[in-house]
C-alpha cells in the first residue's frame, strides 16, 4: 500500500514529459533537472540548500545555486532508526549521489508508523554535519591541532600503554555510549576486558541503572515488560516521574490511543505540570523525592479496599505480607504530611488503577535519578504485582529508556558490574566469555592487575572524577584514574560539575571519540593531552539497536562517514590493533581492512548472550524484519502474514535458542497465557528455590503448555537428567556440554551451554529455561529489602530527616559513599535557609542528553535558543524576577552558580524550580565558545544544569541524584 | 524566555547563514554562468491554467495517511 | 472536488515540533523563517492545549485581497500560492493574515523585507512542478507527487492532519465520538460557559458540547 519512492519518480517523469511537450529544445537541459534535490550535489555537502530560500533575493538564488544537475539522479532509499530516543522510529532516508537529500515517513514501522518528533524529523541534518568534528585533533598548549588518524592512534596508544605499564590497567576509564549500536557496545565492553579493567560504563548509569537493578531484583530482567504499542491495551495509565510528551513523543500516539479507545484514566504524578500532564485526566503534584510515600499511599488504599489480586499474589509473588506491614504506616494523613498529596486524590488514583485493569505504570528518570532510585523502582514494581498487572497485555511496568540504544548497551555490559548479558563478573562469567571469545582464561586473567580486581565492580561514570581526585588510599584499586577514553558521551551529564572539572584537569590523557567535541573539550582547564577523534553517527554505519521494548532493529548505512570520521567498530579495532591484541579480540569476527563487520559481531553475540535470549536475533532475521515491517500488527506487533508470520517485530528479547528454532521473541514478558515457543514466559528463578523454609518457586502458575505444571528452578544438566529429558539432547549438543562441564557436567546450565541444547530441550517440554519462580516483593539482598522512604541528602524538609534518614555511609564501587552523615550535617546547618528552593531537572523535546549534537542542529537549535529556569509566579514576584530576565542560580556545593533566563510559569509549583539538562558551553556566566575547536561549537550554548547539582547516590548503582537538591535564585 | 517564543535569527544563526552564502557561491559559481545560458526562468513557468489545476490525488500513499489517522 | 485543509486536533497535539522541523527538512528552510509553528495556550496550567499553525489556505484569503501586485492565486484544490517573482515584499499580506503565516527573509533599515515566504501546502509555486526553479523558490511539490504535506505525514501523535477536508472532518468526528466528549472548540467556554464544553479531565463522562 505504501507508495515506494520509485512510484514518486514515475510521477515526476510524467510531469517532465508533459512539460517537454510544450517546450523548445533549448530548455531540455533544464528540463532534465527534474529531480528536486539533485542540485545539492553541486554544493557537495548540501549546505548550499540551506541558503536557497529567503536569505537571498530570488534572482541571486538562481545564479548561486542552479548548477547543472544530473538528469534523473537515482534515488536510493535506506531504512535506519532514529538515534534520539528509545522509541525506535523508523527513518526512511533518500540518498542521491551519496548525499542524504530527503526523508519520508516510515509508515510501515509497527512502532512509529511514520511519526517523528522534532528530533526525528531533523536527523538528516546530522549527516550534513556543519558543526561536526571533521578530522582528528589534539590539544597543544591550549590550541587545537589537526593531526592524521595514524598519528592520533599512535600517540593515544603509546600514552595509554605507558599509563597501563606504570599504573596498571585500572588507571584508564573507558566510557562507552548508549549511542553505540549493539555491536559497538559489545565490542567496547570486550575491548575493556582485553585491556584488563572493569572501569567501563555508559549512560545507563545515569538514566535507568536503578530500574535495571530494581526490576531485575524483583522479577528477573531489567527492562520494560511490555511495549509502547501495548499501552493501547491499557485500561488505565499511571505516568510517574516521566514526561514522555517531551522525552518520548512517539510513545504518545500509543498512550493517547489507549486513553481514547479505552476511555482510560490517564494519571500523571510529577512535581511539574508537564506537557504530558496537559493530556492527563488526573494530575497529582508531589514534592520531589517522595515517590515511595506516594506509591505506598496508593497501595494503602488498594490494600484497605481489598483491591489487590489475591490469587496472583499467592501464586506468583513472594513476601507481599512484609510490604503490607510497611504500607500500613502510610495512611493518607502521613502521606499528605510527607508528600503534600491529599489523601482523597490518591484514593481516586488507586481506584482508577484497581477498577480499570489491566493498568500500566510508566516511569522515567523522575523515579530513577534519586538516592532512593532502586527502592522507588521496586515500590512501583510491587504496586503492579499487587494489582496482578505484570505478565499481561495492557499491564506491565512500561519503563521508558532514554537513548536510542541504552537498552542494548546495558544488555551488552557497558557496565562496571557485569560482562555482556548480565553474566556478572564472577569467575564462571569470565570463563563463559573466554569460551565465547575463544581465548584462554588464564591469559585473560593476566590482563588484569589481580583476579580480585577482575571480579570487582569498577568505578561508575557518575563518580569517575572522584576516582581521579580522591586520595589513592580511598580508592580500592592500585592507582587513581589517569586516563579517560570517552565515546559518545557528553561531559555535562554528571552532577557536581565543579568537582568534575578538577578531575578533568588532573587526567594525564583524555580521548574523546564523538561526532561532536562535547563539553569535555570545551573547558580550558586542560591545555595538553586531549585528543578528539571524529566518530560518525549511526546513520553512517550499520548495526542493530534495541528499543525500550526490547525489539532489535537493524539500521542500514545511509551515507558513508562524512569528513574523516570513522565508525565505532573501526576506531575500536584501530585501538585494539595498536594495543597488540586485535588478532585475539577479532578471532571470529571478519575485519574488512580495518572495519570489523557488524554482522559477524552480532553472530558472536548470538553465540554467547544466552542469559537474556539474545541468541535468536541473527542479522539475517533482523534484516528480514526491517524489510517486512508492513506485515506486523500495529498493536500486538506480531506478523499476521508474510514470511515472518507469528514472529514479534524486532524479536524482542528473550528470543530463545538458535535462530533456526525461529522463536518469535517476547512482546510481553512473563506472560503465562502463551506457550514459551510463542513468546510466553514466567518470572525468572534467579534467587534460589527457597528462603527461610518458604518456597520461592511459583505456586501452581506456569506458562501455557508447560509439562511441569508448577514452579521449577532454572535448567541445568542435573535437572535435565532428573527429569529424564537429557535423552532429548543431540550427540553434538552433548559433546559441547561435556566439553564445557568437564568433570562437572551437571553444573552446566542453560546460561553456559553454548550448544543451546538445554534451552531447546526445556522449551520442547514447554518450559522456560530460566525456571519459574515468584517475583520478589521482598528483595533481601538490597539495602532496603522492602522499599523505605528516605529523605534526599539535601532535604527541603530537615525536620523529616531524623524520621526518614538516608542509608548509613558505606563503601562500594571502589569508593566511599557518604549518605546519612552528610544528610544530617546538612539538615543541622543553615543550608535550607540559604538555599530555599528545591531544584529539579528534566528534558526538552528539542534536545537530547548533554545536547551537543542537537544544539548543533540548526533546525532544532532555532526552536530553543536559551537555557532557562522555570519559576513559579509567586516566587518570581517575591524576588523581583521578570519573565525572560536573567537570574543567577546558586548551588550549595563548591560555591557553584549558573546564569540563565527565568521562565516564570505555573508549570512548576511554588518553592520548586526546574531546569532542563541539555545545555552546556557556558560556565558561571562566561561563554566557552572560543574553547571549542574552530567550527565545532554548537549553535546554542547555555549553562549546564549540573553546574549546580549536588552529592547524592543510590546505594545499589551509584545513580546520581539530579531530581532533588536545593538552590537559591536571584535576579542577575 | 518563553518557550513558545521563537526569537528571530540569533547572532549565531546569522553568522552561519553568511558562511553558507559563501559556500554556495563558491561551489556553484563556476557552473552558474553556464546554467544561466540554459535557464530562462520564464520558460519554466506554468500557464495560469496549469498553475491552478488540481494536483491532489487520492493515491495509496494518501489513503495510507488517512488510515493511520483513523487508528 | 476535494478541498485541501489542515486540521490540528488539540487533544492530540503535544507541541513536539515535529511538524516544524519536518517542514524545515523538506524545504531546506533557513533560520528565522517559520512556515509552521506550534502555538500553546494556557501554557503550564490545566487546560493547556497546543495547536500547529501555518498558512490555513483560506477559502477567501485576505492576503490575496490586499496584495497590491496580485501575486496570490488559489489552485483548484484550494491551496493558496503566490509568485515570488511578482511579490514586492510590501508586507500587506502579513497585516491581513489572521494566522501570521507570511514570513520575510530580510529586515533592513529601509523597510525591505525580501520576497514573502509561506507554507505552500507542499505544492510549490507557479513554476513547473518539481523543477529546480520551483524547489529553490518554494520548496518541494509533494501534492504533485501524490503525497501530502510532510508536517502532517510525520506528526508524532497524528494531531496535525492534512488532505481532503471532508475526509479530515470525518476522521475528527470519529475521534470525538470515541472520546465521548466535545471538541473543546476554541472560545466555546467563553461564549457558552464551562458546562457545555465537555470535559477533557473526565473522559468517559457523557460529552455535551462541541461534538
Amino acid at each position: 500500500m505504501l507508495v515506494k519512492r520509485n512510484a514518486g519518480t514515475a510521477a515526476t517523469r510524467a510531469s517532465l514529459a508533459r512539460r517537454l511537450n510544450g517546450l523548445s529544445a533549448g530548455t531540455a537541459g533544464l528540463g532534465e533537472t527534474v529531480d528536486r534535490r539533485g542540485f545539492l550535489k553541486t554544493s557537495g555537502l548540501a549546505a548550499g540548500g540551506m541558503a536557497a530560500l529567503g536569505a537571498l533575493p530570488a534572482a541571486m538564488i538562481q545564479k548561486a545555486e542552479a548548477g547543472p544537475t544530473l538528469p534523473n539522479v537515482e534515488v536510493v532509499t535506506r531504512k535506519n532508526v532514529c538515534t534520539h530516543c528509545s522509541v525506535g522510529c523508523t527513518v526512511i532516508a533518500e540518498v542521491q549521489n551519496g548525499v542524504w537529500t530527503g526523508q519520508e515517513p516510515g509508515w510501515e514501522s509497527p512502532i512509529s508508523q511514520g511519526a517523528h518528533c522534532a528530533k526525528g524529523a531533523s536527523v538528516r541534518e546530522l549527516t550534513k554535519g556543519e558543526r561536526r568534528v571533521k578530522y582528528p585533533m589534539k590539544l597543544v598548549d591550549g590550541q587545537w591541532q589537526r593531526i592524521s588518524w595514524d598519528q592520533a592512534i599512535e600517540e593515544i596508544g603509546n600514552k595509554l600503554l605507558e599509563i597501563r605499564q606504570q599504573s596498571g590497567p585500572d588507571a584508564t576509564f573507558w566510557l562507552g555510549s548508549a549511542k553505540f549500536s549493539n555491536e559497538g557496545a559489545y565490542l567496547f565492553r570486550k575491548l575493556a576486558a582485553f585491556w584488563g579493567t572493569n572501569n567501563v560504563d555508559h549512560q545507563a548509569r545515569i538514566c535507568h541503572s536503578t530500574t535495571v537493578a530494581g526490576v531485575a531484583n524483583t522479577w528477573g530482567y531489567g527492562a520494560m515488560t511490555n511495549s509502547y504499542n501495548d499501552i493501547q491495551n491499557s485500561k488505565a495509565l499511571l505516568i510517574i516521574g516521566g514526561n514522555p510528551a517531551e522525552a518520548h513523543p512517539v510513545s504518545l500516539p500509543h498512550m493517547l490511543r489507549g486513553k481514547e479507545h479505552n476511555r482510560a484514566p490517564f494519571i500523571v504524578i510529577d512535581p511539574r505540570f508537564t506537557r504530558t500532564a496537559a493530556h492527563a485526566t488526573d494530575y497529582v503534584r508531589i514534592r520531589p523525592g517522595t515517590d515511595i510515600p506516594v506509591t505506598w499511599g496508593i497501595l494503602w488504599h488498594i490494600f484497605e479496599n481489598g483491591w489487590e489480586d489475591k490469587e496472583y499474589i499467592r501464586q506468583r509473588v513472594y513476601g507481599m505480607d512484609e510490604v503490607r506491614a510497611e504500607v500500613k504506616k502510610w495512611d493518607p494523613a502521613t502521606v499528605e504530611r510527607v508528600s503534600g498529596v491529599p489523601g482523597e486524590q490518591l484514593y481516586r488514583v488507586a481506584e482508577a488503577l484497581a477498577k480499570n485493569r489491566p493498568s500500566t505504570v510508566i516511569w522515567c528518570m523522575g523515579i530513577t535519578q534519586k538516592t532512593t532510585g532502586t527502592a522507588n523502582v521496586r515500590a512501583l514494581s510491587i504496586l503492579q504485582l499487587a494489582l496482578g498487572n505484570i505478565g499481561t497485555a495492557g499491564g506491565g511496568a512500561n519503563i521508558y529508556r532514554g537513548h536510542c540504544n541504552v537498552q542494548g548497551a546495558t544488555d551488552f555490559g557497558l557496565d562496571v558490574s557485569t560482562l555482556p548479558s548480565y553474566y556478572g563478573l564472577a569467575e564462571g562469567a569470565w570463563k563463559h566469555f573466554c569460551r565465547v571469545w575463544d581465548v584462554d582464561y588464564d591469559w585473560m586473567k593476566s590482563r588484569f592487575s589481580s583476579k580480585e580486581l577482575m571480579e570487582a565492580k569498577g568505578i561508575p561514570t557518575t563518580r569517575w572524577f572522584d576516582g581521579v581526585t580522591y586520595k589513592p588510599e580511598e580508592i580500592q584499586q592500585p592507582s587513581p584514574l589517569k586516563a579517560m577514553v570517552v565515546f559518545g558521551h557528553g561531559g555535562n551529564t554528571v552532577t557536581r560539575m565543579p568537582e568534575m572539572l578538577k578531575g578533568l584537569e588532573q587526567l594525564s590523557l583524555l580521548v574523546i571519540a564523538d561526532p561532536h567535541p562535547t563539553t569535555f573539550a570545551a573547558f580550558k582547564e586542560r591545555r595538553n593531552g586531549t585528543y578528539i577523534l571524529p566518530a560518525c553517527t549511526q546513520f553512517e554505519t550499520d548495526g542493530s539497536r534495541t528499543c525500550s521494548n526490547r525489539s532489535v532493529q537493524w539500521g542500514e548505512k545511509v551515507v558513508e562517514p562524512i569528513f574523516e570520521s570513522k565508525d565505532d567498530y573501526t576506531i575500536i579495532y584501530l585501538l585494539a590493533r595498536k594495543f597488540g591484541f586485535a588478532d585475539e579480540m577479532f578471532k571470529h569476527i571478519t575485519v574488512e581492512q580495518t572495519r570489523p563487520v557488524p554482522e559477524d559481531i552480532l553472530r558472536e553475540i548470538n553465540r554467547g548472550c544466552l542469559s537474556t535470549g539474545y541468541t535468536g536475533q541473527s542479522p539475517e532475521r533482523l534484516k528480514m524484519h526491517m524489510k517486512h515491517q508492513a506485515d506486523f500488527d500495529k498493536i500486538t506487533m506480531q506478523a499476521t502474514s508474510g514470511p515472518l508470520k507469528g514472529e514479534y517485530y524486532g524479536l524482542p528479547w528473550p528470543c530463545w535458542g538458535h535462530p533456526e528454532l525461529r522463536h518469535p521473541g517476547c512482546a510481553v514478558l512473563y506472560d503465562t497465557s502463551k506457550h514459551v515457543m510463542e513468546g510466553g514466559g514466567v518470572f525468572r528463578a534467579r534467587f534460589g528455590v527457597e528462603r527461610n523454609g518458604v518456597s520461592l518457586l511459583a505456586d501452581g502458575s506456569y506458562s501455557k503448555g508447560s509439562e511441569i505444571e508448577d514452579g521449577y528452578p532454572e535448567f541445568t544438566m542435573a535437572m535435565l537428567r532428573k527429569l529424564g529429558w537429557d535423552k532429548d539432547l543431540t550427540a553434538e549438543e552433548m559433546r559441547v556440554i561435556q566439553a564445557i562441564g568437564g568433570d562437572k557436567v551437571d553444573e552446566v546450565s542453560w546460561q553456559t551451554d553454548l550448544s543451546m541444547g538445554i534451552i531447546r530441550v526445556a522449551m520442547k517440554h514447554g518450559c522456560v529455561p530460566h525456571g519459574n519462580a515468584k517475583a520478589r516483593a521482598v528483595a533481601w539482598n538490597l539495602p532496603d529489602p522492602v522499599p523505605l522512604h528516605r529523605e534526599p541528602i539535601y532535604s527541603p524538609r530537615p525536620e523529616l530527616v531524623k524520621e526518614y534518614p538516608a542509608i548509613e555511609d558505606r563503601r562500594d564501587y571502589r569508593l566511599p559513599q557518604l549518605a546519612r552523615s552528610l544528610q544530617f550535617k546538612i539538615a543541622d546547618s543553615d543550608i535550607r535557609q540559604r538555599f530555599p528552593f528545591i531544584l529539579t531537572s528534566g528534558r526538552l523535546v528539542e534536545y537530547e542528553g548533554g545536547g551537543e549534537e542537537t544544539r548543533s542542529n540548526p533546525w532544532l537549535a532555532e526552536l530553543q535558543q536559551s537555557m532557562f529556569v522555570e519559576i513559579n509566579p509567586k516566587d518570581a514576584e517575591r524576588l523581583g524576577i521578570r519573565d525572560g530576565g536573567m537570574v543567577w542560580v546558586y548551588g550549595p556545593e563548591d560555591n557553584s552558580k549558573a546564569r540563565m533566563r527565568a521562565l516564570v510559569t505555573e508549570r512548576i509549583g511554588a518553592g520548586t524550580v526546574f531546569m532542563p539538562f541539555h545545555f552546556s558551553g557556558y560556565w558561571q556566566g562566561n561563554s566557552l565558545r572560543e574553547n571549542y575547536p574552530p567550527g565545532t561549537d554548537p549553535i546554542v550554548l547555555g549553562e549546564p544544569a549540573n553546574g549546580v547539582t549536588t552529592y547524592g547516590y543510590d546505594p545499589m548503582t551509584f545513580m546520581q541524584e539530579t531530581k532533588v537538591t536545593l538552590c537559591r535564585v536571584e535576579p542577575a | 524566555m518563553h518557550r513558545d517564543e521563537k526569537p528571530k535569527a540569533a547572532k549565531t544563526g546569522l553568522e552561519r547563514r553568511s558562511l553558507l552564502k559563501g559556500l554556495g557561491l563558491g561551489a556553484a559559481g563556476a557552473a552558474a554562468a553556464a546554467a544561466a545560458l540554459r535557464a530562462a526562468p520564464a520558460e519554466a513557468m506554468e500557464s495560469r491554467q496549469e498553475q491552478v489545476k488540481s494536483r491532489y490525488r487520492e493515491t495509496d500513499h494518501v489513503k495510507r495517511f488517512y488510515a493511520l489517522n483513523r487508528l | 472536488m476535494a478541498r485541501m485543509k489542515f486540521l490540528c486536533d488539540a487533544e492530540r497535539c503535544i507541541e513536539c515540533n515535529a511538524c516544524v522541523t519536518a517542514c524545515k527538512n523538506e524545504h531546506d528552510i533557513p533560520w528565522g523563517i517559520n512556515r509552521r509553528r506550534v502555538i500553546t495556550l494556557k501554557d503550564g496550567v490545566p487546560g493547556e492545549r497546543s495547536i500547529s499553525m501555518a498558512c490555513m489556505h483560506c477559502n477567501d484569503p485576505p492576503c490575496a485581497a490586499v496584495c497590491p501586485v496580485d501575486c496570490f492565486y488559489q489552485t483548484a484544490d484550494g491551496v493558496v500560492l503566490h509568485s515570488k517573482d511578482l511579490c514586492i515584499g510590501c508586507g500587506y499580506c502579513f497585516y491581513a493574515c489572521p494566522f501570521g503565516a507570511p514570513q520575510y527573509p530580510q529586515a533592513t533599515n529601509f523597510g525591505g523585507r525580501g520576497k514573502m515566504d509561506k507554507c505552500t501546502f507542499c505544492t510549490g509555486g507557479p513554476e513547473a512542478d518539481n523543477t529546480m526553479e520551483e524547489y529553490q523558490k518554494y520548496g518541494t511539490n509533494r501534492l504533485a507527487e501524490g503525497k501530502l504535506p510532510l508536517c502532517a505525514e510525520m506528526c508524532s501523535t497524528r494531531a496535525l492532519m492534512a488532505g481532503d477536508g471532508d475526509v479530515l472532518a470525518d476522521i475528527y468526528k470519529e475521534r470525538t465520538v470515541r472520546r465521548g466528549y466535545g471538541s473543546g472548540a476554541w472560545g466555546w467556554s467563553t461564549a457558552y460557559g464551562q458546562n457545555d464544553r465537555g470535559d477533557a479531565f473526565s473522559p468517559g463522562r457523557e460529552g455535551t458540547g462541541g461534538s
